[in-house]
């Protein structure tokens, strides 16, 4: 029945009310001539009304003027006067055809550009050597030229290894391989001196190559030579230049000081959040405000509210201000246990710092309390190698 | 002369198995519940309001009464009535 029903509807029919005396009549003219009728219902004595397709309501006509009654078009329905009603209505039909021109459009243009896996070269590095060859947001997918984008970057950074350039939908991927870059190699041919790479006291130096410059216990600054590479006589002007080789072991320290206050203050937060709008074109804000801040004490944190989790920069941007209540304590802490917790932290620091070969001889931690604040130092003594090689030019 | 004819269809549809409504040009009334009545082979409308539905046949008058009776389809051959029916008469 419903594929009936869903058939006159594509056909379209219209609904009609015949007037007249010989009804009866009517309806067996129209059945001997085969307009299908449907759905009659006699509404009082002298009116029916039924429903009819658009060509049977044609073909009544002739049947109408033999038995003499009047005809009523009550409502038109199904697609084809839908259709009429659509193509009346030009705009609309425009409309359409702008709504899909700009789907297509902005979905053609890049709006979007990731790098993935990029380390020691900056994403915006990338982006702007990217915006100098006119890849930016907003180019038409389609001129994207991948091989031309692999090209420039290769050769722009030795770093890169491999690289892959993905249009999906709307986003420009680009994924990076870095190689691990080898360390300069100073040619074993070049003279060169040993040099000292920071401040320290010389514990041992062993001359592999090349004359030793310094003896133990001396202080040397930065930039000293230790390991010369220049070999001269005393007694000619004759000099050799040699490629300098060897260890200079030496004493050096590091320090890191730690302050911590005895009375501290703790913000917690109670969980309370008042939320403020704001909706800035450019530069320009609105701030939506609706009565004061309701807490005393309180952090603010501002976020912006992202249209479909995208990172765009949009001219028009929505920012929400929470305004989160705080509660501040103030607690007073163990000095003992703050000594101990500062002597940790200064040791994690100086450990940062360490070279991996070097060798712990002392440690001196020391603790002071001033202006109510625990303050400890912590000097750690080791012997590292503290030769860096300096070519002679 | 007539009936002799009729006789004599009757016998070979009786013999042959063969539907008697088109065999001898009847009219076939189907009634489903109270709700709904196919009437095929009929031979025009004489009466309809929605309490009473007279149709021509070659047997009589096939009168329907009930209440909102309505026209679901008419044909050249099938008439499908809808509504609340109470009563089929044959009228000879």
């Amino acid at each position: 029945m419903g594929s009936i029903k869903a058939w006159n509807f594509l056909r379209g029919y219209v609904i009609i009310r015949i007037e007249g005396l010989t009804l009866e009549r009517f309806l067996n003219l129209a059945s001997s001539k085969d307009i299908y009728l449907w759905d009659i219902n006699r509404i009082d004595y002298t009116t029916l009304e039924m429903k009819v397709s658009i060509r049977g309501f044609r073909e009544l006509k002739e049947i109408v003027k033999k038995v003499g009654c009047r005809v009523e078009l009550v409502e038109k329905r199904g697609l084809p006067f839908i259709i009429y009603e659509l193509r009346q209505r030009k705009m609309l039909g425009f409309g359409f055809v702008v709504f899909f021109a700009l789907i297509f459009y902005l979905s053609s243009l890049i709006w979007h550009i990731e790098v993935v896996g990029n380390e020691s070269v900056s994403t915006d590095e990338i982006l702007t050597t990217l915006e100098k060859e006119n890849i930016k947001r907003g180019i038409i997918k389609y001129r994207v030229d991948k091989d031309y984008i692999e090209y420039t970057l290769l050769n722009k950074y030795d770093i890169f290894s491999y690289l892959s350039v993905n249009v999906e939908g709307t986003k420009l991927t680009i994924e990076v391989k870095e190689r691990d870059l080898p360390p300069e190699i100073v040619d074993k041919d070049s003279p060169c001196n040993i040099v000292a790479r920071k401040k320290g006291v010389i514990e041992k130096v062993i001359a592999r190559n090349g004359k030793v410059a310094v003896k133990k216990g001396d202080v040397v600054q930065k930039g000293q030579v230790l390991i010369t590479g220049i070999i001269s006589d005393e007694y000619s002007d004759y000099r050799m230049y040699v490629h300098a080789e060897g260890e200079v072991l030496a004493r050096t320290s590091y320090s890191c000081k730690v302050e911590e206050p005895i009375v501290k203050t703790v913000k917690t937060e109670t969980g309370e959040v008042y939320k403020r709008y704001e909706l800035k074109i450019r530069d320009k804000g609105i701030q939506f405000i609706q009565g004061d801040i309701p807490f005393d004490d309180y952090i603010e944190n501002v976020r912006e509210v992202k249209v479909f989790n995208v990172n765009l920069d949009l001219p028009i941007k929505v920012f929400v201000h929470e305004y989160k209540e705080v509660q501040s304590e103030k607690i007073k802490q163990d000095v003992e246990l703050l000594k101990k917790s500062n002597h940790i932290k200064a040791v994690e620091n100086i450990n940062k710092q360490l070279p991996a070969n070097a060798k712990i001889e002392s440690k001196d931690v020391k603790h002071y309390i001033k202006d109510n604040k625990v303050i400890t130092y912590v000097v750690i003594e080791v012997i590292e190698d503290i030769g860096e090689k300096q070519i002679l030019n | 002369m007539d009936n002799k004819m009729s006789n004599f269809k009757y016998n070979i549809s009786e013999a042959l198995e063969l539907p008697k409504d088109l065999i001898l040009d009847l009219p076939k009334i189907v009634i489903i519940g109270n709700i709904q009545i196919n009437i095929s082979n009929h031979k025009g409308i004489i009466e309809y309001t929605q309490e009473v539905l007279r149709v021509n046949s070659n047997i009589g008058i096939i009168k329907i009464s009930g209440t909102n009776m309505e026209l679901k389809t008419i044909l050249s051959e099938e008439i499908i009535v809808k509504g609340n029916i109470e009563k089929v008469e044959i009228i000879n």
